[in-house]
Order: structure tokens, then sequence, then C-alpha cells
């Protein structure tokens, strides 16, 4: 398959990554201000913003080593996988991960994380995979955040997965028709599980349904039985994560906010990837302390927060710098967005049924697949945002829409309107890309981002210390 | 209720005969997915009405609630709500086809209100779980017609409504057999206008006007193509632009269009009672990208048309932002190619915005495929 340059085994998307990540893994944790000034000018120009936006801040720059290492750790044992007897599966973001990792044979990566990393690390931040994706034909409205890492796949040598999983039927057309076609065109199986736009008790019956027959079909494929202490183990696992998301969501309150920007990427990738294991906890658990501690200490990395923002959808994800540290230096804190708002049900762990009772009501109300796969739209997406803009006291919000979501562009006017109406709170409706800068460049967001800030929400505030 | 005769000229969204069963006391409910069974509103004594926009161009209202890139068909169904040209509707029923449609229908409770609304929750796969649950469904919408509007679907009823539908379906099979035959005797663009005029309609009534036409067409001469096209694709209700095709010098001899074809796909199902017959041949027959798992079933079936018309090309066509036909039709070329039938995809704006482009594209690939003019 050349499209005007060839791609040797070893150097797609994925395998570049994780050499440079190799590289990432002999930092010490405590590098000095010198040596990430010395990474940021030894990448290429587009990635310096990787480099900054993980490193600069003294705050965060440990912990995202760390962070790094433990996931490439993760990505090795993915490429040994094939030489194990184990098998690849990739599972969108919106599927809640612990579940594949009570299979001993199986090895879950996840296409949006699998995107990321190819955009973040790697030279022309995955563009040409997109740009191969739209020259086979598929829409250029299409999702960046799956189709890149899934257009790597389909283009050339490197890892192949040996089934495509995926829980988007019901709540985002993009996502599953990619996971589709791309197990169609590779001809390897596909797994679903369907989310019935019903919020009753019935859709939540059948969806626990749905879910003991896509366990079935996985055990069937696997050749591996779900065992119910391996269940245990790991739901256990994820539920000492569960503590320390809530730490977490409780430290965001804390005025000014104390948790670093970046942090928000961390939990993303965290809970789409590593969810279920000990890495998570261990990662998560830093996160908490270095958190508190900046709490105790009152630190800020502006002289002042000037906004407390809630993202009502995504963040864009092509620049770590000139999105999360922009806005942190700028005295704008990023308090979530919709993919940070989780719901965890008290757990059961005494049987293999009432574990799976509680995966299933967390991949119910997983994020996205709770929202966009919810009875109504615009009123369950409102409703969260709502509750989570006011309980961690936002000032406005942030629609960073993507083009692919057809679902929040389609009904975001509405939810403007009743956001002002209910709490009061401005939005900002911008429509860009999560993966592709070409869409809306980062210094446009960020000319935007400036004027609403001082324009609505600080001269809002003003006039309000004045009354 | 009058039988419109072959008159295919339907330029109204309230419509004649629309009005002529609301000036009679009769009820309309609006619908816009194929996976809504008529049977089941028309056995409540109701008119099924599918949403349609006629080529409406205007969407400066809906551009206000949706985004410009939700699809553009949406768009315009919305405007025609938001302006009120939808207000002689009684009720509607949201279906969760797509992304766009779940977003327009929203957006169009929101802002109008309708006394009526209900959410007919369709799987997004045909096996006994679903079934059970779409089947669930159906009951669950019986009930809320039956309590809204004081007017029960009884099976006896739901009897009469599936034997006409049927009926319309097994016309429908033998107007496309005009349509396929070496000098065809319909065109694409009347089977889009009937299947439009039929979209509100009950299912007697529009039975009679397909038998009407077949007899009509049936004694007169047909006419030897440039070259014979099958259409693929979504919701298309632009009959002016059709014709703008055909005019071209081809004959659309086959198609799988949403309003065309695959309107006519249900298969009749088997059940002990009339609902589970309903739901098990209605969730069997969706033939829509929006079916995960059957892309192998699509292929299928759109490979043994194309041969059976013998047919010189496939043009598989979808508004822009369709992202689930977008995706499909990377597939379907690749698979229609492999066979040795060129495809052309051809992804537009709703309306004639763009119809001299497309027209160039159709052009070029008539040429390709020796059928220009």
């Amino acid at each position: 398959m050349e499209k005007g340059y060839v791609i040797r085994p070893g150097e797609n998307g994925f395998e570049r990554a994780m050499e440079i990540l190799g590289m990432v893994y002999k930092f010490p944790e405590d590098i000095s201000d010198e040596d990430v000034e010395g990474a940021a000018n030894f990448v290429f120009p587009a990635l310096r913003n990787t480099v900054l936006g993980l490193l600069e801040l003294p705050a965060n720059r440990g912990l995202e080593i760390f962070f790094f290492k433990k996931l490439l750790e993760y990505f090795w044992e993915a490429q040994r996988a094939h030489e194990e007897g184990k098998k690849i599966i990739f599972i969108p973001f919106t599927f809640p991960p612990e579940l594949f990792f009570a299979f001993d044979s199986l090895v879950p990566l996840c296409t949006e994380v699998f995107s990321g990393l190819i955009v973040n690390i790697c030279y022309g931040q995955g563009e040409r995979f997109w740009d191969y994706a739209v020259s086979l034909g598929l829409p250029d409205s299409m999702c960046s955040g799956n189709t890149i890492g899934i257009a790597s796949l389909l283009y050339g040598p490197g890892l192949k997965p040996d089934a495509i999983v995926y829980n988007t039927p019901g709540s985002c057309n993009p996502n599953a028709k990619i996971h589709a076609f791309a197990a169609d065109y590779l001809g390897i199986p596909q797994f679903a599980l369907e989310k019935p736009v019903d919020e009753s008790p019935r859709g939540r019956e059948q969806y626990y349904k749905y879910l003991l027959r896509f366990v079935r079909e996985l055990e069937e494929w696997a050749g591996e039985e779900l065992k119910e202490e391996r269940l245990r183990e790991v739901m256990e696992r994820s539920y000492r994560a569960v503590d320390l998301y809530n730490e977490y969501w409780e430290l965001k309150k804390a005025r000014p906010c104390p948790v670093p920007n970046i942090f928000s990427m961390t939990l993303l990738v965290l809970r789409s990837q590593l969810w279920g294991r000990e890495e998570a906890i261990e990662v998560l658990q830093r996160m908490v302390d270095i958190s508190r501690e900046r709490m105790r200490k009152g630190e800020y990395a502006a002289p002042e927060e000037l906004a407390r923002i809630y993202v009502s959808y995504i963040y864009w994800l092509f620049d770590f710098y000139g999105y999360f540290t922009w806005m942190e230096k700028r005295g704008i804190s990023i308090l979530g967005d919709i993919l940070a708002i989780h719901y965890f049900p008290p757990i059961d762990y005494s049987s293999k049924e009432s574990m799976l009772r509680a995966y299933a009501d967390i991949a119910f109300d997983y994020p996205m697949t709770r929202q966009m796969g919810g009875e109504s739209i615009s009123l369950r997406w409102l409703e969260d945002v709502c509750y989570a803009a006011k309980d961690l006291g936002a000032d406005a919000c942030v629609f960073g829409g993507v083009h692919a979501c057809k679902h929040t562009l389609g009904t975001i006017s509405f939810f403007r309107r009743e956001m002002m109406k209910r709490l009061g709170l401005p939005t900002l409706v911008l429509i860009g890309d999560v993966f592709d800068k070409r869409q809306t460049p980062m210094e446009i967001f960020q000319k935007e981002v400036d004027t609403f800030i001082d324009q609505v929400v600080s001269r809002k505030k003003r006039a309000r210390r004045r009354s | 209720m009058a039988v419109i005769g072959t008159h295919l000229e339907l330029k109204e969204i309230y419509d004649p005969y629309v009005r002529e069963w609301k000036e009679k006391g009769g009820q309309v409910v609006g619908y816009s997915c194929l996976t809504t069974p008529v049977e089941l509103i028309e056995a409540a004594g109701l008119l099924p009405y599918r949403i349609k926009a006629l080529g409406n161009p205007w969407t400066e209202l809906a551009d206000g609630e949706m985004s410009l890139f939700n699809c553009s068909f949406c768009r315009s169904c919305l405007q025609l709500a938001l302006e009120g040209t939808y207000d002689f509707l009684d009720g509607i029923i949201e279906t969760n086809g797509c992304d766009h449609l779940r977003a327009m229908f929203e957006n169009w409770q929101h802002n109008r209100n309708l006394p009526f609304f209900h959410y007919l929750k369709v799987p997004h796969f045909f096996r006994d779980d679903s079934l059970e649950y779409y089947l669930g469904e159906l009951e669950l919408l019986r009930e809320h017609l039956a309590s809204h509007f004081s007017a029960e679907a009884d099976n006896d009823s739901l009897r009469r409504a599936i034997d006409d539908w049927n009926l319309v379906r097994e016309k429908w099979r033998e107007l496309c057999s005009l349509r396929e035959l070496s000098e065809p005797k319909v065109t694409g663009g009347e089977a889009l206008a009937l299947e439009l005029a039929g979209s509100h309609m009950t299912g007697r009534d529009f039975a009679q006007l397909l038998g009407n036409f077949i007899e009509e067409r049936k004694g007169e001469p047909g006419k030897k193509p440039k070259a014979r096209l099958m259409f693929c694709g979504p919701a298309t209700d632009e009959v002016a632009w059709m014709e703008e095709i055909e005019s071209l010098g081809a004959v659309i001899v086959a198609d799988t269009l949403c309003f065309g074809s695959r309107a006519f796909m249900h298969k009749p199902g088997q059940g002990s009672e009339p609902l589970e017959e309903l739901a098990r041949g209605y969730l069997d027959s969706i033939f829509c990208p929006r079916m995960y798992q059957e892309y192998a079933k699509r292929r299928d079936y759109i490979l043994g048309t194309a041969q059976r018309a013998q047919v010189d090309g496939v043009i598989y066509l979808f508004n822009k932002f369709c992202d689930l036909h977008g995706t499909e039709s990377v597939l379907v070329r690749r698979d229609l190619e492999g066979a040795k039938i060129p495809v052309l995809v051809l992804e537009k704006e709703y309306s004639s915005a763009d119809l001299g482009r497309v027209k160039t594209r159709v052009q070029a690939f008539l040429e390709r495929i020796g059928g220009g003019a």
C-alpha cells in the first residue's frame, strides 16, 4: 500500500511511538528545567508542545514521566502478546477496560489512546494516517480520535489486532461504524455490545443481558472462561482506583484549583487503558498526593485563578502545551470534561454475577455512553454537565466541539441556552477536532478563549465584585 | 379515501391526501425511519406520515439549532417543522436511526412540543435477545398510541394492516420488475415519486395506486437507456434531482435507497401473534449501515440485485456528513469493483445546491462505463 511513501516494518505509528517513548523511559523523574528544554529542542518542532505540555510545569513533571513509563510498560506487554500466545483486541475509549483485564489471554488496546500516541509522539502528528483514511474513501467528517489509529492498522506493517470490540452502537455512529468497518476491512472478528437508548429498568436489564451474551461470545473466541476470582481481583483494583478518583474530584473543588490541567488528560488515558491494573492506582495516587500538597501550599501556576471552566464536551488533544499548560499559565483551571464524569455503583464482590451487574452499570453510565446513548442526548448531557459544573464551581463552559460528533453538534444550541437558564453559565462554542490541528489550529482556540474569558467571564466577575 | 390514481406530482408536504384525511377528522402521526412499523400506526386508525422535505433548500431556522456538520436532509426537515409546515401532525415517533436524526427529533420536540411524542428504540442487531426487546418496544408503542389517541390497534386491525402493507410490497416488487426490463417501463424518478406519494397513505390506497400505475405501464413500450444504473444510499426524496440525473441518458433500474426499494424489503415474519410477526419482519429487514454487523448481508443483496438488473454501474450516494453510509461506501466500492461492477461514490448536499457539480461527475461516470451522451 504505497501512497507516496513507504512504511517499513517497525516504522508504523505505534512502533515509532514505542521507540521514542523508550527514550522517555530513561528520564529520571526529577528531570531539571535545562533537561526539559533540551528534550523540547531535541524532538521535531511540532512535538515540542508535547514535551513542554507534560514537563514544563514542575508540579506535574515527575508524575507525567512516571505515568508514561507505566503506559510504556503496558504497551511492551502488548507488543509481546502474540509471542506469549495472547490475543490483542482493540476497544474504544468508551469501553471500561477492566473486564478485559480479567481475561488472562486478552490484551486490550484502546483505539483512541493508540491514536493519541501517534498524534502526540510521532513526526507528522498522525496526519499521514488521517490522509490515508480519507484516500481510501472514508468521509473526512469521521472522528480522528479513532480513525488515525485504525488507519495505521489498515495501512501497513506492525501491530495487528486479533479482533475488534466496540460498545458504541446506541451512543455514537462514527465510533461504532469505524470499528465495524476496520473488522470487515481486515477480515477479523468483531464483538459488539449495544447500549439501548433506554434508561428505564427494562433498558438496564436488557443491557445486562447483552453484556452476558457479549462475555459468552468473547469467552468462546478467546478459548478462556471469565473466572470469578480473576474478575474479583480486577474489580477490587478498579474500586481502589475509584476511591482515588473520588478524592481527585473533591480536590478539584478547591480555589485555586490545585489539580494541574494536564492531569485531565492523564486521568482520561488511565481510565481508558489501565483501569483495573495496579498502574492506574499508582499513578492516581501520585496525582492525588501532588494535588493535595499543592492545595496545602496554595500553589497555582498563575498569579490569580481567572476562571474555572468546564469543558462541556471533550478536550482537544493534539497540543498539550497549547491547550492545558497555556490555560493553566493564564489562570484558567480546567475542571473536567464529559469524559471525566464517572458513576461507580456500590459493588458486591460475592459472585461473578454480582460483579458483572456492577460492571454493566458502570458501562451503562460510562462517559459518552451515558449521555449520547441516553434517552435524550440533550437532556442527559445537559443534566450531567450541570451537575459537574455546579459541584466543582465552574464560571463558564467551553464546548470544544469535534466535527465528527454529530450528536452533540446537533443539540449544542439547546445545551447552551439551557446552561445559561439553569446555572447562568455562558458557553463558548468552538468547532474543531480532537486530534487534527488542521481543522482549527490551537492559536485560534487560544484567541477565542482569551476573548471569551476577558469579555464574558472576567467582566461578569468584576461586575459582581463591584456590586 | 379516494385514490390519487397515477398522478405523481407531489409538491406539498401537507398534500391533498393528508388534508382530506384531516378534514374528515383523522389524525396523523409522523415518523422518519423505516424501522417504524407503519402497520401499527395504521391499525390504530391513524395515518402514518413519513417525514420528508421534498427538496426544501432552506435551513436557516434549523441551522440555529443544529450545526452545519449535521446532515442537510435532517436540517431541512427540521426547518419545515420549526416554520410550522408540519403543524398538521398530531404526534411524532422518534427512532434512533442515526445521530443526526436523533438530534433532529430532539430539537423538534424541544421547540414544538407536540402532544404525542414517542421514542421507539430500535436495536442495532437482529438476534433473539434484541428481537425480544424490540417486540417489547412495539408493545409500548401500541399502548401509548391507544392511551393517547384512544385507538387500540387490536390483533384484527393489525392483521388487516399487515396484509395491506404486504400487498404494497408485492406490488413494489412487480414495479421493480418493470424497471429491470431490458427496455425499462418505469424510471427511477417515477419510482421515487410513487414511493413519496405512498409514504403518507394507508396501505390499501398505496397498493391501489401502485396497481393502477403498473397496469397503465405494462401496456406501454419501454425505452432502451444509454446506461443502466443502480442507486444505493440513504434518504433521498428529491424527485427533480433524480430526473436531472436520468436526463443524462441513464435509467435507474434498481436501487436500495431509503426513500425507494429499501422501504419495501420487509420480509413477512413468522410469529404466533401479529405483533411478533411484525417485530421479526422489521428487525430482520433493516437494510441500513446502522446494523453494524450485517455488512455482508447488504453487500450480497446489492451484488445480487445489480447482477439481476444487469446494471452498467452503481452510484452510491449520500449526503455530506452521513458517516454511516460514507464509511460503508468504501467497502461497497471495493467489493463491487472486485466483481467488475463500476461504482461512483457521490457525496452530495441535500437539495439541488450542488446539482451542477453532481451532474458533471455522473456524466464522467457514464462516459467511463460506456453510457455517455
